[in-house]
């Protein structure tokens, strides 16, 4: 039988981000306790929501075994296209949301026309569109700022019940993916299709279906994202979302997401986007060189990898069959013929 | 009693050559229908047929009386066919009862009703015996209870004829029994069984009916009763035992090459000794679980062991592969494709990944391309490789036989003192198991020692000068080649140790 | 002889047929190693007539000199795709050893931009670097770039092949943290000043060529075109040192044998780890080359090197020559034709005053149109085996 000792690593291995976060958040509050009251911890969650409704879409991709590097370039494209059509048809900005979704869906349906129908890679499909789609919306703009109209910024400043919008987009979005993924027999799909996905098509599941969903879900999420964060700047620069990609899919890895598909849920995609979050605001608390930051966000992330990489492992050993039960070491171990 | 299956003719071509061909046969309701034949007798098509993968060219099936033709797998389910595979479609990322219910879960308020689901699975593995959580990961189940969670699935479709392939590979001695038991109750309750195996014991034991494929015909069929093991052979073969393995052409000599002295691993392996001679060939004999495979990763360094030594040629090994190969070790592994050949490498590229070093030339390690293709060509013939031009053709091009004779040339190449192949012949047609049984005479002739692991006993007793058994990861005792006797050795084997 | 049920390979080679359709040969021609480079002539051909200053030597010039750096890098990638892996933090390697280099070298820094940088005083001076002015110093400098690229390679290697971590991750946190630990170094400057043997790497001539009437003994600058540069030289050098390492090498063998089957490498002998480890080395040492190369045409040291869309470039062009992003499948020379194609169709949207975003969409469907055309490969390849 397995020892204490071992069984509390297990444990510990297994928990590992939630070991992190919390000695992140010790750390950081004993340097300067103001970091640990309830406006500057809304505040953390309201700065994550930006990466980790993102990082929610992201996850469902990931547990397929795939990828998504477009959603940089779909925050950016789905908030323009969204921008122009609430200021062409002089939408109020909820509808411009709705847009912004719908955006993101017809976007994400290309990323997966090339996947599912097509067979290429979606290493290769999303990074082809992640030029695509960032080329066609400098075109629209012809490379100069957006401005969208004033209500945006006042949507997106304001709040529900004295919740920040952001807050409750990124909690409503949360509790969605969680339900979805872990009480509907799409959400249990795309689990199975991650671990075995021939296995998946002979067990009757529509594996093209399943396949074609998520990066539609992940395109949708990327473009909701890009409308709530733009919503609370008011403009938009030919820039923005450029390298979000590999901040979402950290955040998506960070919270247990495994990139060989088959783990990861949308909450611990909420918590590693709000993991490195809490990071950075904690740099910036503590006063830590703005240069050196990204260093340090970069070993967080490091250690949950490598924590992830532990865990696997561990469960592997655990699997491999033994043949003679192992007997207690007292006595000559089972040479009874 | 009624036939619940009826096969009429059928007839699967393979651009022209025939896999299957005019076969007709019946499952009764509610019996135990044992196919039996060898690799590439065309039962794996016959099977695919049956499931809904590959559509036959002729024939028709009947399923209860009525016209069946499966477009697909889940058509297949649909009807109420279940197939247990060797290698299971199941999800260690899932529960079980997840496993169970992947296709499509029962809902309540748009959202799974988690509850129906746990219940109706505690229900149906109550009715197998497996007391396990239904919430508990398949990951974390051995390999046995893998195999009842599969059938807990068909269970769960309603299946009611269940085909079982190969279901004994994976499984320790006591886990099959408790298949075997599972078996018996799914037929008392009505459900008709199909077992296919080339353990041709547990055949007879569990079926009412044999039926023996050889070359996509059905050529012989009858009652258990009437069906002993050595007509089950000779109908699949088509001939006498005698004429199946090449004669020895030499006899081992008193130096040891191999030494191992009470190697132990726990959970694995327990005191392991034994001692192979140059131009022997030594059978290790064991059902699947009994360590045979894991000894020879140990052996040749792939997995660790905590007592004992390994001697080569008198002198201890390093650790790890690497060195061992470079002592003289080679190790022909049980599965080719993930282990032995890079499947979509030319035949040259396999062939000479091994002895590779000593075709560089110092001080980059530049290949001298002539001395390499002049060798590997040499191989190829010497083997009798049956392809074009090697340097092209990609061993997935070949057969499984051939296949085969490339794993073991590309070790012959860098001449080593000890082979261990394991399960050398799986996957292979007869006729080329033989050239695979010539070849492991001329290793051993050639001053070699080899240690042949399988599961087949007769090609065992074919091939090798003296015959180990293992069961539960010992040695068990040992039959030189005067003493060969199936029965002393299936004994042994199949010892169940009071524990 | 019983008949086995599966079809055994036809055992003579394919007859020799004289006439062969159409089809057949467009398919040869698209599974050859040189379709990229047909098609690269086939593009500058078919738009030369409408771009005249296309095929101008000054163009010619120019695309020369945006292929070499580039190159030099891609190779790199090359090898680590082969094994199946990714190095994602190359482009960060660039920045990080352009830094390096140009703080040893640079003949002066200017006090009011680099000041604040935590290398003023330590490394950097008024009077420049500490190898300023000495003997061999640009030789140093180099020395210690490919050092810097060496470790952050090993460091890479080590923790994919040891500790089994995915490459993809690995190298990411590696591209976030030395990027930022460049531009942590300078603060964000630039480093200026940098000696001209060192400017020489990147922009010096070996064979210039004057096209053209000779008026006047002296011929102005402009109008002498350097084709043989000591860049082309270096990346030429390099490829050709690569394209043996990776093909006529127990080595290359090695690697390749890794990225098409990693189980099998194994229990082949094949020193898995060390050859992992090696080509991360390989990857990152690559990249300090390119650096070199970029550092010296812009005759500055610039922490923020190999930013932006730089990374996908590097993949992108790999990936167009026909390296497979699942292993095993590499050639230098498809690399080669790769950076080729994608430096001239930057340059022809150049040329004709498209704007950045035309740029990207055209490359986003190029990438796409190689992705298919793999697709296609495969499929036509698997045709022929028949």
């Amino acid at each position: 039988m397995t020892s204490l000792a071992e069984r509390a690593l297990d444990a510990a291995v297994r928990h590992a981000t939630y070991l992190i976060f919390a000695a992140v958040l010790l750390w950081f509050g004993l340097q300067s306790p103001v970091f640990l009251m309830p406006e500057s911890l809304a505040n953390i969650v309201k700065q994550s929501s930006f990466i980790g409704i993102a990082a929610i879409g992201m996850t469902f991709v990931l547990l397929t075994g795939g990828i998504d590097l477009s959603v940089g370039s779909v925050m950016f494209l789905a908030a323009l296209i969204a921008g122009m059509v609430m200021r062409a048809l002089d939408l109020p900005v909820p509808a411009g949301m709705v847009v912004a979704l719908l955006t993101g869906v017809v976007l994400g349906l290309i990323n997966a026309f090339f996947i599912v129908v097509l067979r290429v890679i979606p290493f290769i499909v999303t990074l082809a569109t992640l030029f695509l789609f960032r080329g066609f919306g400098i075109w629209l703009t012809s490379s100069t700022q957006f401005d969208f109209p004033p209500a945006m910024r006042a949507f997106g400043l304001s709040s529900i019940l004295g919740v920040p919008l952001p807050i409750v987009v990124f909690a409503a979005f949360a509790l969605m993916a969680h339900v979805v993924l872990a009480h509907t027999t799409f959400g249990r799909q795309v689990y199975a299709f991650g671990n075995d996905p021939e296995a998946a098509r002979k067990s009757g599941v529509k594996i093209a279906w399943v396949q074609a969903r998520v990066y539609v879900i992940s395109s949708a999420c990327a473009a909701v994202a890009g409308f709530v964060l733009i919503a609370q700047i008011g403009r938009l620069d030919a820039g923005f979302g450029e390298g979000r990609e590999f901040d979402v899919i950290a955040a998506a890895v960070l919270g247990g997401a495994s990139l060989m598909g088959g783990s990861g849920t949308a909450l611990g995609a909420v918590m590693g986007a709000t993991l490195i979050q809490t990071v950075k605001m904690g740099l910036v608390f503590t006063g830590v060189n703005l240069y050196l930051q990204p260093i340090l966000q970069g070993a967080i992330i490091f250690l949950a990898v490598l924590a992830d990489g532990l865990r696997n492992t561990r469960m592997r050993s655990r699997l491999r069959r033994t043949i003679r039960t192992v007997e207690p070491a007292s006595g000559p171990a089972g040479r009874r013929i | 009693m009624t036939d619940i299956l009826t096969l009429e003719g059928l007839t699967k071509d393979w651009f022209g050559v025939p896999a299957v061909s005019d076969l007709t046969l019946r499952v009764r309701q509610g019996a135990c229908l044992g196919l039996i034949g060898q690799n590439g007798a065309g039962k794996s098509t016959l099977m695919n047929m049956i499931g809904g993968i590959v559509a036959p060219t002729a024939g028709r099936m009947l399923w209860r009386g009525q016209p069946y033709s499966p477009a697909s797998a889940a058509d297949a389910a649909a009807a109420g066919i279940a197939f247990i595979h060797q290698e299971l479609n199941l999800f260690s990322n899932l529960s079980v009862a997840e496993n169970l219910y992947i296709d499509g879960f029962p809902r309540r308020l748009g959202l799974i009703d988690w509850r129906r689901v746990h219940a109706r699975t505690r229900e149906i593995l109550a009715r197998l015996s497996l007391d396990v959580d239904p919430r508990l990961s398949v990951g974390n189940l051995s390999p046995g209870e893998r195999q009842l969670v599969e059938i807990a699935k068909a269970l769960h479709n309603e299946a009611q004829l269940l085909i079982f392939d190969e279901p004994t590979t994976s499984l320790t001695a006591r886990e099959t029994e408790r298949l075997f038991d599972t078996i018996a109750a799914l037929r008392a309750e009505g459900r008709t069984i199909v077992y296919i195996s080339h353990i041709l014991g547990d055949v007879r034991r569990l079926s009412d009916d044999i039926a023996v494929l050889r070359d996509g015909r059905l050529v012989d069929e009858g009652p258990v009763d009437a069906f002993p093991v050595t007509r089950m052979i000779r109908s699949m073969i088509g001939r006498d035992l005698g004429g199946l393995y090449p004669p020895r052409t030499a006899a081992p000599r008193p130096r040891p090459v191999l030494e191992v002295r009470g190697v132990t691993q726990p959970g694995v392996v327990e005191d392991v000794s034994l001692t192979l001679h140059e131009g022997e060939v030594l059978g290790l004999f064991g059902l699947m679980g009994s360590g045979r495979s894991e000894l020879a990763r140990i052996l040749f360094g792939l997995d660790p062991h905590q007592g004992g030594q390994i001697l080569l040629d008198g002198a201890p090994l390093p650790a790890g592969p690497r060195g061992r190969i470079r002592a003289g070790m080679a190790f022909v592994t049980e599965n080719r494709r993930d282990e032995g050949l890079m499947m979509e490498a030319s035949i040259a590229d396999n062939l000479s990944l091994v002895s590779l070093r000593e075709f560089g030339r110092r001080p980059v390690g530049l290949i001298d391309p002539q001395a390499l293709s002049a060798r590997t060509e040499a191989a190829r013939t010497e083997l009798a490789v049956k392809a074009g031009d090697i340097a092209v053709q990609p061993v997935k091009a070949l057969s499984g036989g051939n296949q085969q004779k490339v794993v073991i040339g590309k070790w012959q190449m860098s001449a080593p003192r000890l082979f261990i192949l394991d399960e050398p012949t799986r996957g292979v047609d007869v006729g080329a198991k033989y050239e695979i049984y010539a070849l492991i005479d001329r290793l051993a002739a050639a001053g070699g020692a080899v240690l042949m692991i399988s599961s087949e006993l007769e090609e065992l007793t074919g091939t090798a000068d003296r015959i180990l058994v293992m069961n539960r990861g010992e040695i068990v005792g040992g039959l030189d080649r005067a003493a060969f006797s199936d029965e002393r050795i299936l004994s042994m084997a199949f010892r169940e140790d009071a524990a | 002889m019983i008949p086995a049920a599966t079809a055994p390979p036809s055992a003579s080679p394919p007859p020799f047929t004289p006439r062969r359709g159409l089809g057949a040969r467009a398919g040869d021609l698209i599974l050859s190693d040189y379709f990229v480079l047909y098609l690269s002539i086939a593009y500058v051909a078919a738009l030369a007539p409408f771009l005249p200053t296309l095929t101008a030597p000054g163009n010619i010039v120019n695309v020369m000199s945006n292929m070499w750096p580039l190159l030099v890098v891609a190779i790199g990638q090359t090898f680590v795709l082969a094994i199946a892996g990714i190095d994602l933090s190359q482009g960060s390697v660039v920045a990080l050893t352009s830094v390096v280099g140009a703080m040893l070298i640079t003949t002066a820094a200017d006090p009011a931009v680099l000041a604040k940088a935590p290398i003023w005083g330590l490394v950097l001076t008024e009077g420049g670097g500490p190898f300023a002015g000495l003997m061999g110093g640009v030789g140093l400098a180099v020395m210690a770039m490919l050092l810097v690229a060496a470790l952050v390679g090993l460091l890479n290697g080590t923790t994919v092949a040891v500790l089994n971590m995915p490459p993809f991750m690995v190298t990411l946190v590696g591209l976030i943290t030395i990027s930022a630990f460049a531009i942590w170094l300078t603060q964000s400057e630039n480093i200026a000043r940098l000696p001209e043997s060192f400017i020489k790497l990147g922009k010096g001539d070996i064979v210039s060529v004057h096209i053209g009437a000779k008026d006047s003994p002296q011929i102005p600058r402009r109008e002498v075109y350097s084709f043989v540069t000591y860049a082309m030289v270096i990346a030429v050098g390099v490829a050709v040192a690569a394209h043996v390492l990776l093909n006529r090498t127990i080595f290359g063998r090695w690697v390749l044998a890794i990225g098409m089957n990693r189980r099998t490498a194994e229990i082949s002998g094949v020193p898995v780890r060390r050859v992992i480890i090696a080509v991360y080395v390989i990857s990152a040492m690559c990249a300090a080359v390119g650096a070199i190369l970029y550092s010296a045409r812009l005759e500055a040291g610039r922490p923020t090197l190999g930013g932006g869309t730089f990374l996908l470039d590097v993949i992108g062009a790999a990936v167009i020559g026909g390296t497979s992003l699942f292993g095993g499948k590499a050639k230098i020379i498809w690399t080669f034709f790769g950076v080729l194609f994608f430096v001239l169709l930057s340059n022809t949207l150049n040329l004709m005053n498209l704007s950045s975003f035309q740029v990207d969409m055209v490359k986003g469907a190029v990438i796409l149109g190689a992705a298919l055309l793999d697709v296609l490969r495969t499929r036509l390849m698997q045709e022929r085996r028949r």
